[in-house]
């Protein structure tokens, strides 16, 4: 398992699920149903501020777990972390 | 379709738990069209009541459950199901629902959780083959966890035992929830489709729930907060929740859901469906199922009546007027009669004679026991009341109206308050569940919130922040609410180091941010001070009860449910003051053979009021306070009514109000009575004008309208309401001028009127307190010594104890020091041996008692007194076997002077005979076969150690009492005060105003009252032994001294004198040091003067 953290690019239908990324110059297409769950993040040794209405972002993020295959590179599973405040898209694991 | 409705919900109710307040939830569920929302609180119905009539104010149907832990019958668990109630089946669902809730609580022991068997709750589920409950089983429950685990035989197996469980009914579903958590932990899509294919494939229907915690997202880290207090431990040291998905999802949302967790439309479909079908099972009728609104007072026959309760009613109140009124003349008596028709006519009506009789019952009961009762309250207005024995006000002396108790106009059952010896509470609660049955009554329950310090500190634990660190942020926590935390930072001087670090540190920037969040959430749930509810046989299928602190049951519901469940309350309250003063009656007779009847002295006794003037009415009830006394200088009261007034000035609407100074004025001749109108006058006069009381705008109104006393208080409350209020004015502009009276005086009124708002108070009320007040003044004018001896003993007031030492002092009464001989657990009245050759030496004293040893048992104390009395300091170490630790700190502070001649040795002497004592390794048993060890035959008394002095006896004291006895703790810095020219709080009364002063003395008192401007004022009392001074600090005295402010003991404080009536002085302060500190500088700069 490869741990990474880098911002990617990601298509996504029309109901939010993610079809395709690009990730190093390379373009990968999700071949299966995606999975998707929500994590929560440690807020108290992060975060600035939780005021009240902050949103849950400081708390959870979305997660998704996809199997892809790029040009050159063979079917996969990847996680990526979805920050639904600014659309922000992380690739987080790769699993070869 | 596309209705959702959410079945698993819990309310901030839940405590440490849920976040959101139920009306907030109902009316969000309302606002997005939902038909019906349910509550299911954990382990109790805490929050149902609120949720119902959330529902019925927003036109939906309430459900009501419960979120409940089940065991085995070998008392293992099963986890938690949901139990709601079905409706519609005239009570008996919401009753099985109240009888499981409470057997869940009833088989507990202490520290245990509460939780129900899964056998009982079968039992209880059903009746007569139909289900009155349905049982949601789902991802919390033992199957859910096997489903969890993928362990397919295990999970049938167990929601085979619970189908078993429940075989002969249909009250049993699974409920399928998912939290969209990762796959393979709680709550995630694949826990939920397991369930549901297991349910499937054994034909148990299911049901789609949120199990929902909080309305928004956004809530969930308040819930983080709540979880953390729950655990009791800080965030990260647990699991925590898994994310952020727990609130009430919208309908759409949640159908989204279902197709997440079936991958299949038509199941999803299906799925919503069955869901929709239990709730409407479960949609509650109040009235029909929960007897909403509907009064309930106990059968005629446990309150010994037959026949019809109004007649009864109306004998017993008519046969009590030549006890009240033996000496009233015929027309006098003609008016009584009319008054007491008409308020029984109303109490007819209202359909109350009943609740009136059982407040009676009650009343005489507690008289029965020899306990002093007093009423309090608007039902001090009723003359029913007076005559039932209820209340001991005579409402046509003092001009109180039984319209502003009760009246045709509303239904709601009246309040009728009881204060009574609070050391005798329990004993009238244990009485009470004697006399109606324990199916009949129930103590009153209480939802704690948090408040600033405490939503602070649960913060501050939640966060892993040390506590002494909370400690130092939670002393500098003075009226604000939590809420607008981050706003009081810059605003409040002693929260200025605090604002610097949040700057800096982001922990306490999260600290700030959560303790606004708890703010004002249910916090726990405790029995109510003095709530008891009394009802028919079918009380308890109305309410769950579990068990209070003190072993009897108590509702789960609070006050402010009572009205809407129809049920009576009957607040008992202790109050300490009743109880002092029982005491003092008591050693009255004890020692002096004198009978006391405090009800029936005369209340114009000169000398009482006299005493009163002198402004030193420290534990005086209601009036001691540092405002109250500065009121007592300004008012000087010369008879019972005034008292009843000056009570009713200092609360806060009179003061929001700005009454106080223009009826001062009227009274000293400083302005003519403004009366608006002749016809007023008579209203009015007793006020100079002021409109004070809700009865002088009941009569006002009635005098300028003609529209009668009871329609008089409907437009008093509406009047405070900014929608009614303009129909109110109408109203009167129009009927008055019909009447005859001119615009201007219309207007004139109507400005007093519309001004009067929500600021008055209601004079039933002061006139009930002024009662004790009252009593208690003629006993401290009187009977000093008996008095005193009482608030020692029960402790009443407001200051700590030493402060009411300081003014048995300054009275001349004379403290016995402790006396392992004499001394008990209670504050005696004892012979004093002459000390002096004044004739006027007081005979008597008050012997201190063994209870504020610090450390000391309640065991130690018992043995004490029971072998009393001791010959010797050895005969006491082997009889009373007292605690190596008390044996020391008992000679120390002299309760063993008497056990030695004090001639011969001294308290050196004794506290080293104790030490010898105490060093014995393996303490001597008292055995009369065995032979004494030597030296406990023969008392050997060493001597020639030092005697204390005085000083050291005062420090002592202190240490070991928390009071000083033998002297006042100022005394040892008196050199240094009368260097520094320091003024005595009882010259202050003859300095001119704005003289420049120092004052000195302990703190008693620190009070930061609202004020009218918003302005935050703190008001600090210091006591030097003479009595109390009263420094005011405003904004910028604030700054000056914020660190000493709210913290230090000891004070020197440098002011400007305010006269503010012929007794009245206040001190304006300018600063404040810590004398403590002073008096270390001064003593080195002595001695260095010394040396030079």
């Amino acid at each position: 398992m490869l741990r990474v953290d880098e911002i990617v690019t990601v298509a996504v239908d029309k109901n939010g699920q993610p079809i395709g990324f690009s990730w190093r110059n390379e373009s990968f297409l999700v071949s299966a149903p995606p999975i998707r769950w929500f994590a929560r993040r440690e807020w108290w040794n992060e975060a600035a501020r939780v005021q009240r209405g902050i949103g849950a972002g400081v708390l959870e993020v979305e997660m998704w777990r996809l199997l892809a295959s790029g040009v050159t590179k063979a079917k996969s599973q990847f996680e990526l972390v979805h920050n639904t405040s600014d659309g922000i898209w992380r690739l987080v694991r790769v699993f070869e | 379709m596309s209705e959702f409705i959410h079945l698993h919900v819990a309310s901030a109710f839940s405590g440490h738990y849920g976040v959101t307040r139920p009306e907030i939830m109902v009316e969000a569920a309302a606002s997005r069209g939902e038909s019906a929302l349910a509550i299911t609180d954990r382990d109790g119905l805490y929050g149902a009541v609120k949720h119902i009539g959330a529902c019925l104010k927003m036109g939906i149907s309430p459900i009501a459950g419960v979120d409940l832990e089940a065991v085995d019958d070998a008392g293992l668990s099963l986890g938690r199901v949901v139990v709601l109630a079905h409706g519609h089946d005239g009570g008996l669902g919401w009753s099985a629902l109240c009888a499981i809730v409470s057997t869940a609580h009833q088989k507990t022991r202490k520290q245990q959780n509460p939780a129900i068997k899964r056998s009982e709750l079968a039992r209880l589920a059903v009746r007569d083959g139909v289900a009155l409950v349905t049982v949601l089983v789902g991802n919390n429950s033992d199957v859910g966890e096997a489903a969890l685990a993928g362990d397919r035989t295990l999970t049938a197996e167990r929601l085979k035992n619970w189908r078993k469980a429940f075989i002969s009914t249909r009250a049993l579903v699974v409920e399928i929830t998912s939290h969209l958590t990762e796959p393979g932990s709680p709550f995630c899509n694949l826990q939920a489709n397991r369930l549901l294919q297991l349910a499937d494939s054994m034909g148990i229907p299911t049901v789609l729930t949120n199990a929902v915690r909080y309305l928004e997202p956004d809530d969930a880290l308040t819930a983080d907060v709540l979880d953390a207090a729950r655990h009791l431990e800080p965030l990260g040291m647990f699991t925590p929740q898994p994310n952020a998905q727990a609130w009430l999802k919208p309908a759409s949302k949640m159908r989204a859901l279902a197709i997440e967790i079936t991958q299949d439309q038509a199941r999803a479909k299906s799925l919503i469906e069955t869901t929709m079908t239990l709730a409407d099972r479960a949609r509650l009728n109040p009235q029909n199922d929960c007897g909403w609104g509907k009064p309930k007072t106990p059968e005629k026959s446990t309150l010994g009546i037959d026949g019809n309760p109004f007649e009864v009613l109306w004998q017993k109140a008519n046969s009590a007027i030549e006890w009240r009124y033996p000496r009233a003349s015929d027309n006098q008596l003609a008016s009584i009669r009319h008054r007491l028709s008409q308020e029984l006519i109303t109490i007819n009506r209202l359909g109350f004679a009943t609740y009136f009789l059982t407040v009676a019952d009650v009343t005489q009961m507690i008289r029965d026991m020899k306990i002093r009762i007093a009423a309090r309250g608007s039902g001090a207005g009723s003359l029913t009341n007076y005559l039932l024995g209820i209340s001991g006000v005579d409402p046509i002396e003092h001009e109180l109206l039984f319209e502003r108790f009760l009246s045709t106009e509303r239904s709601s059952l009246p309040d009728i308050d009881i204060d009574v010896e609070s050391a005798r509470r329990h004993d009238i609660y244990r009485e009470i569940f004697k006399r109606y049955g324990s199916n009949r009554v129930t103590l009153l329950s209480m939802q704690s919130t948090y408040r600033g310090r405490g939503a602070m500190r649960d913060s501050g634990l939640a966060l892993g922040l040390d506590e002494d660190q909370i400690d130092d942020i939670a002393k500098n926590m003075w009226r604000f609410s939590a809420r607008t935390f981050r706003n009081a930072l810059g605003t409040k001087p002693e929260l200025a180091a605090l604002a610097q670090s949040v700057e800096s540190d982001r922990q306490m920037n999260l600290l700030v941010d959560i303790t606004e969040r708890l703010d004002r959430l249910p916090r726990h749930i405790s029995m109510h001070p003095c709530g008891v509810i009394l009802g028919d046989a079918t009380l308890l299928n109305l309410t769950p009860v579990e068990t209070s602190g003190m072993g009897l049951p108590m509702s789960q519901f609070d006050k402010d449910d009572m009205d809407p469940m129809g049920f009576l309350k009957l607040d008992v309250l202790g109050v300490r003051m009743q109880s002092a003063m029982a005491y003092a009656v008591r050693e009255l007779e004890r020692v002096k053979g004198e009978k006391l009847e405090l009800d029936e002295i005369p209340r114009d006794d000169a000398e009482t009021f006299k005493q009163i003037r002198t402004t030193n009415t420290l534990g005086i009830f209601q009036i001691e306070s540092p405002g109250q006394r500065e009121l007592t200088g300004k008012h000087q009261p010369t008879e019972f009514n005034d008292l009843t007034i000056q009570i009713s000035l200092f609360r806060p609407g009179p003061m929001k109000g700005n009454m106080i100074a223009p009826y001062l004025d009227g009274r000293h001749g400083f302005a003519t009575p403004e009366y608006l109108h002749p016809d007023l006058e008579p209203i009015l006069r007793e006020t100079y004008g002021v409109v004070i009381f809700h009865e002088h705008v009941l009569r006002i109104f009635n005098v300028m309208t003609g529209c009668g006393l009871a329609k008089a208080d409907e437009f008093r409350r509406n009047l405070e309401n900014p929608r009614l209020a303009p129909q109110v004015a109408t109203f009167f502009k129009q009927k008055a001028r019909e009447k005859g009276y001119t615009q201007e005086t219309i207007d004139k009124v109507w400005a007093t009127l519309e001004g009067f708002g929500s600021f008055g108070f209601c004079k039933a009320h002061g006139a009930a307190f002024a009662m004790p007040t009252y009593q208690s003044a003629w006993l401290k004018t009187h009977y000093p010594t008996e008095f005193m001896a009482g608030l020692f003993t029960h402790d009443p007031g407001m200051y700590p104890r030493r402060l009411l030492l300081a003014e048995a002092r300054r009275l001349g009464v004379r403290l016995l020091p402790l006396d392992v001989n004499q001394s008990t657990d209670e504050y005696l009245v004892q012979p004093a041996p002459r000390v002096t050759t004044d004739p006027n030496e007081p005979a008597f004293g008050i012997r201190m008692a063994l209870t504020e040893i610090q450390g000391v048992s309640e065991a130690e104390i018992k043995r004490v007194i029971e072998h009393q009395p001791y010959t010797d300091v050895a005969d006491f170490y082997l009889r009373a076997k007292p605690s190596r630790r008390t044996l020391e700190r008992l000679a120390t502070i002299g309760a063993l002077d008497q056990l030695a001649n004090v001639d011969s040795h001294t308290r050196g002497d004794i506290v080293m005979r104790v030490r010898e004592l105490n060093s014995v390794v393996k303490r001597p048993t008292l055995d009369p076969n065995q032979p004494m060890l030597d030296f406990t035959v023969t008392e050997r008394m060493p001597t020639g150690n030092a005697e204390i002095s005085t000083e050291d006896r005062v420090a002592a004291e202190l240490a070991i009492l928390k009071m000083d006895i033998s002297g006042h703790i100022l005394d040892k810095y008196r050199p240094m005060l009368d260097a520094m020219g320091v003024t005595r709080s009882d010259e202050l009364v003859h300095l001119r105003s704005k003289t420049e002063v120092l004052v000195a003395g302990v703190r008693v008192a620190t009070q930061t009252p609202p004020m009218r401007s918003g302005k935050r004022v703190v008001f600090i009392t210091l006591d030097d032994g003479h009595g109390c001074s009263d420094s005011t600090f405003f904004d910028e005295a604030q700054q000056r001294c914020a660190s000493t402010l709210f913290n230090t003991k000891l004070l020197l404080i440098s002011a400007k004198t305010r006269r503010t009536g012929v007794r009245g002085v206040s001190l304006m302060a300018e600063n404040a040091w810590d004398l403590k500190a002073l008096w270390e500088n001064w003593q080195s700069q002595q001695r260095r003067n010394a040396v030079a």
